[in-house]
């Protein structure tokens, strides 16, 4: 009989002088000694670990899970915090150079720094540079001008592609759309992110330091698909709780605020509606907040709205992965039924640009049409 | 259920106290097992699980049909029938929306209206894993290489959740026999395990996600405006992306089997310290590259039929081996790409112009051969790099690389076009300021591959050092390193790459 392989793929002999408790060196261990290891192990990294696992609990979709997940987290978070945990913990994070106090819960690839252009500057506070409450309400727009200027290679266009992870997948194809030479396209999707829990992500402030630092020419908004919830206010208190009447007038204000910020220094608005979701039980939701954007973007200023669910929709208003060009079908959709794949992301892009070509007259030489 | 998650913790707990306290009742345990494999699968889509007992109903089936049936002719026809009816179920869920685009498309393009209906087909996880192995088992026991095993070792052979939805692809005769003997609770391997499932998060939340953030979905997303040296980086990442998300999956897999007493095939070995694009394929997804072997290049006729029937078979096994990693051109051109290089090298051994002589010998053709080329495979490379001296050896590790890492392109890519435009940035990027390389970026790359050359015995010491340690400040040493890991990774878990094939 072959002696047995290490790991490594390396045979060795068991050691001769007790064969049955070791192995290539490795003192074995019974079943029962094995799992206080594995619950000491649970508990200890849970202890360790504990804020940062009950801030990413805070932060996710309001449930049953995140009921229960809160109360236990809670007492656990106390405990390590009084014992001095929570400080190890934190020493290590600063040792990586991690910020403790980024929200967790979803993957979350680094999005692009927002870019400090020359005609931008920087304001931490994030109050826009215009005075108000910082949510749009104040002095407003400056320069308003009837479309959007003509770009150079020196000077190049600033498009600003903000939302969720469909802003994130259009944010990164979109690149493909417009001409670099003529286009800086900073693509700023948050995953997980939306209007409705600014206590997890707040999109004013973002969209205030966007437009403080990159000065967009033209802003492109695709978000709502993490709104299928109740709205809390920044501080983490309900403000509308979903499904009541009070849900659709506070949604369309925070709408009505982010545009307001986006359009502050004279920036373009292209807001892209929801596009049709496979699942059918997401539809009227999704129908009921695209009413809201449109609604919004015809009482504003600089504003148009793109209807992502008539564009990539099925003939008869029912779901479809396909999207027909001429006579060529081409696969646009995840198979989540909700997001884009590679194809469907710039052709987003670009049915997009076309809009803002014929709403604020964008140069049709700064983006190709050609997939 | 994804391995680094409080869910899989939790549930993992669960498992291990019912696992061993059901150690010495066999029925009871099988059926223990097979529920929380169930639990395992349907956390994902608990509609998908009628699909897995389905499989494994047809496979079992099968198997008892071949096992019945006397007449060699027979056999072979029952074989065949159980074959197909297995790759009905992949075939569908993988191919039809494939298949039924470029149908769709060549008739308009010949004036045609296409009825075909053009549905979006969702993919099970693990679908291609579990049905490979169901055919393994159908035709190890049409070659007599096992025998029929019962229904619930069957179903169990199949589910077992820690290869349930990436792998490795376990032969029946590696686990079945392992399902049916009663593990040796007084002797767990904890210390063994621990290194494999830290080792396989850190590779996965660590350096997977991080490359794959920073360097490599931006290069690939956009490769018309990247520098040469971003393509070039972005390349080399999505070498090291992969490697790291699929061998660091295994990894844990293994792991959590061995907590259970179980031991599973390796699935990667060091592949890109590989001499040759053959020595590649024997150390980069071993289970899957064997199996192609024994179940697609062997019956096609594998090097029995002469030089160029030989090519053939080889062309044919990874141009199908590219399909099964998904229904995509990119994938059959990554697959002929492969299959090009493979019988490029033989030519060459053939022709005596190969710089290192090809090890390929016949145990391409049986299992038994294959265990002592497996065996002898360490001393025959250890024995050619001392014959070619180093820099020839250097020179043949650097060009089997480069050209791993061409074909990774094709593999990432989500188009021709895309892989395409990404190896012109190569040659036209010169100009163009980077964006996304960064020192660490770099780092991390070389630190990656300077592993791949590590000695294979590395980190016995350090296992042998943990083994020592009581339960509680074992305990508290892992947890230590699990906070590392989590804080040096990114919020939450991408999914595993190899969960889509």
């Amino acid at each position: 009989m072959s002696q047995p392989r290490s790991p490594e793929g390396r045979q060795e002999k068991r050691p001769a002088e007790n064969p049955a408790r070791e192995l290539y060196a490795r003192r074995l261990m019974p079943a029962g000694r094995v799992l206080v290891v594995i619950l000491v192990t649970l508990l200890a990294w849970t202890c360790l670990y504990a804020p940062t696992l009950k801030r990413a609990a805070e932060a996710s979709r309001l449930g049953t899970r995140r009921t229960v997940s809160l109360a236990l987290l809670r007492p656990i978070a106390a405990v390590s915090d009084w014992i001095g945990f929570n400080e190890l913990a934190g020493s290590i994070e600063r040792a990586v150079g991690r910020d403790r106090g980024r929200p967790g819960g979803a993957f979350v690839p680094p999005p692009e720094d927002i870019p400090l252009t020359p005609e931008g500057h920087d304001d931490p506070q994030g109050n826009g540079g215009q005075g108000g409450d910082g949510n749009g309400n104040g002095d407003g727009a400056t320069a308003e001008a009837d479309s959007i200027r003509a770009p150079t290679p020196d000077r190049k266009l600033r498009v600003a592609i903000v939302g969720d992870s469909l802003a994130a997948g259009l944010g990164y194809f979109a690149e493909r759309v417009f001409l670099p030479r003529l286009v800086r396209v900073s693509g700023q999707g948050r995953i997980s992110t939306g209007l409705a829990r600014p206590d997890y992500f707040n999109w004013p402030y973002t969209m205030h330091r966007i437009v403080d630092r990159f000065d967009p020419d033209l802003v492109i908004v695709m978000l709502g698909e993490n709104d299928h919830q109740s709205l809390e206010t920044a501080h983490g208190g309900r403000e509308a709780q979903i499904g009541t009447s009070d849900w659709p007038p506070t949604y369309r204000e925070r709408v009505l605020a982010m545009m307001r910020i986006a359009t502050s220094r004279g920036a373009k608005v292209v807001w892209a509606g929801l596009p049709i979701p496979a699942d059918f039980r997401l539809r009227d939701h999704s129908r009921r907040q695209n009413e809201i954007f449109e609604f919004a973007a015809s009482i504003s200023n600089n504003v148009a709205y793109f209807d992502a669910w008539e564009r990539f929709r099925e003939p008869g208003d029912g779901y479809t992965a396909y999207f027909r060009e001429g006579r060529r079908v081409i696969l646009v959709r995840e198979a989540d039924g909700l997001h884009f794949n590679a194809v469907g992301y710039t052709i987003l892009a670009r049915e997009i640009a076309k809009l803002a070509v014929e709403e604020f007259g964008l140069s049709p030489r700064t983006f190709q049409t050609k997939i | 259920m994804l391995f680094p998650t409080v869910d899989f913790a939790i549930f993992f707990v669960l498992v291990f106290v019912g696992h061993w306290l059901l150690n010495h009742q066999s029925h009871a345990w099988k059926w223990f097992m097979i529920g929380a494999s169930y639990i395992f699968y349907a956390w994902w889509n608990w509609r998908f699980v009628f699909l897995l007992v389905g499989v494994s109903f047809l496979a079992q089936t099968g198997a008892t049909a071949v096992a019945r049936t006397r007449s060699p002719r027979a056999r072979l026809v029952v074989n065949g029938i159980a074959v197909a009816a297995l790759l009905l179920p992949l075939a569908f869920f993988k191919y039809y929306g494939f298949l039924a685009v470029n149908a769709t498309n060549a008739l308009a393009s010949l004036g045609i209206e296409s009825s075909i209906p053009l549905i979006q087909v969702v993919l099970p996880v693990g679908i291609s894993f579990f049905t490979f192995m169901a055919i393994a088992y159908v035709v190890d026991i049409y070659r007599r290489d096992f025998e029929l095993a019962s229904w619930t070792d069957a179903f169990l052979y199949l589910s077992f959740f820690p290869h349930l939805v990436a792998g490795p692809i376990v032969r029946p005769n590696e686990l079945i026999p392992q399902l049916r003997e009663r593990r040796d609770e007084r002797h767990v391997d904890v210390a063994g395990a621990a290194w494999l499932i830290l080792g396989g998060l850190f590779k996965k939340v660590v350096v997977s996600s991080y490359l794959a953030a920073q360097i490599v979905d931006p290069v690939f997303g956009d490769p018309a405006q990247r520098s040469a040296p971003d393509a070039f980086f972005g390349i080399l990442g999505y070498a090291i992306v992969i490697y790291a998300d699929f061998s660091g999956y295994t990894d844990i897999a293994i792991g959590v089997a061995k907590l259970l007493g179980f031991q599973f095939p390796r699935n990667f070995d060091r592949p890109y310290a590989a001499l040759s694009i053959q020595d590649f394929w024997r150390r980069w997804h071993m289970t899957l590259s064997r199996w192609l072997r024994d179940y697609l290049y062997i019956p096609l006729g594998g090097n029995r039929r002469g030089a160029r029937r030989t090519d053939v078979n080889i062309m044919m096994t990874m141009i199908l081996g590219g399909l099964w990693h998904g229904a995509a051109w990119t994938f059959v051109f990554w697959g002929a790409y492969h299959g090009g290089l493979l019988t490029t090298h033989r030519w060459q051994a053939r022709h005596g112009l190969a710089a290192t002589k090809t090890t390929e010998t016949k145990a391409e053709e049986t299992k038994a051969e294959e265990t002592k080329a497996e065996e002898t495979k360490a001393e025959e490379t250890k024995a050619e790099e001392t014959k070619d001296g180093w820099l020839d050896i250097l020179r043949q590790r650097a060009a089997t690389f480069a050209l791993v890492c061409v074909g990774w392109v094709f593999f990432r890519a989500d188009s021709m076009e895309t892989a395409f435009s990404l190896l012109r940035r190569l040659i036209t990027g010169w100009w163009t300021p980077s964006e996304s390389l960064t020192p660490l970026v770099v780092f991390t790359i070389a630190g990656m591959l300077a592993l791949q050359f590590w000695p294979r015995g590395f980190g016995l010491w350090l296992q042998s050092g943990l083994s020592r340690l009581k339960p509680a400040p074992l305990g508290i040493v892992l947890a230590l390193a699990m906070l590392v890991i989590v804080i040096l990774g990114p919020s939450g878990v991408a999914p595993f790459i190899y969960f889509r094939f």
